[in-house]
């Protein structure tokens, strides 16, 4: 059997949490963003 | 609903991380490195599922010219790209320590690498054109030409020698895969499709918002 490796199990894993958490957070932000617009547009007016 | 389909992710991608490191033996061969493939297998599904998705957005637009599928296909094709990321990074982490390389021009590898660019390049595309209507309707065309790369990438482990392994799932023959490594990656991909859709539906709901402003 080959040597337990979990470092590159770790990293799999890890990387993947990175860039899916990161979308996450894009998502989240673009989303706030865009509804805030039209509620700053009603304040203003 | 969007919430909802968010906590369903959660609990089950918990789910599949238990089922993944505490129910499924380590593999007799590859030990626990073999443990990618709860990663591997269900980002790669997702994948197909995301471009199967694009395919369907982008016929369904040029038959119909309604906007909602236009962006049914962008959406997914951005998570299409975002998942064959992942298939790739994993499957090359795993590929070190299994084949003593972290890439080779495999056909499996390079047709998947093909399919990661060609949607890169369908994004891009996006970004590049400004009118709604042209946007939609380019990108349908190549949605749907690039749609071709997925069966090339899922039978390029029969059609030629690849150093990647055949299909354990998806073909043609009963699953070799223990029952509870089975298990644990059906968790698994049950979780990456549930956590697909809420990705899918909060990127649905901020196209449309986009259209609006």
């Amino acid at each position: 059997m080959m040597p337990a490796n979990w470092g590159y199990v770790i990293a799999a894993y890890g990387i993947a949490a990175v860039a899916l958490f990161g979308y996450w957070r894009r998502l989240a932000r673009r989303a706030r963003a865009l509804t805030a617009r039209p509620a700053a547009k009603a304040r203003a007016a | 609903m969007t919430r909802v389909l968010g906590w369903l992710a959660v609990l089950g991608l918990l789910a599949g991380l238990a089922a993944g490191f505490g129910y499924a033996p380590s593999e007799a061969v590859q030990g626990n490195v073999q443990r990618i493939m709860y990663l591997h297998v269900p980002s790669v599904l997702t994948a197909y599922l995301a471009f199967g998705l694009v395919l369907i957005g982008s016929i369904a637009y040029l038959a119909t010219r309604r906007p909602g599928w236009d962006r049914l296909a962008g959406s997914a094709g951005e998570l299409g790209v975002l998942f064959t990321g992942i298939t790739i990074v994993s499957g090359s982490i795993w590929g070190k320590p299994t084949w003593g390389t972290w890439w080779t021009w495999d056909a499996r590898l390079t047709s998947t690498a093909v399919l990661f660019c060609v949607y890169v390049g369908y994004l891009l595309l996006r970004s590049l054109i400004e009118d709604p209507d042209a946007r939609a309707r380019y990108a349908a065309v190549v949605g749907i030409l690039g749609a071709v790369n997925i069966p090339i990438v899922h039978f390029s482990v029969k059609w030629w020698r690849a150093l990647h392994q055949p299909s354990t799932i998806l073909g043609p023959e009963p699953s070799p895969i223990d029952p509870a490594i089975g298990l644990a990656l059906f968790v698994n991909w049950i979780a990456f499709t549930l956590l697909f859709a809420y990705f899918l539906s909060r990127r649905m709901e901020i196209a449309r918002l986009e259209g609006e402003t």
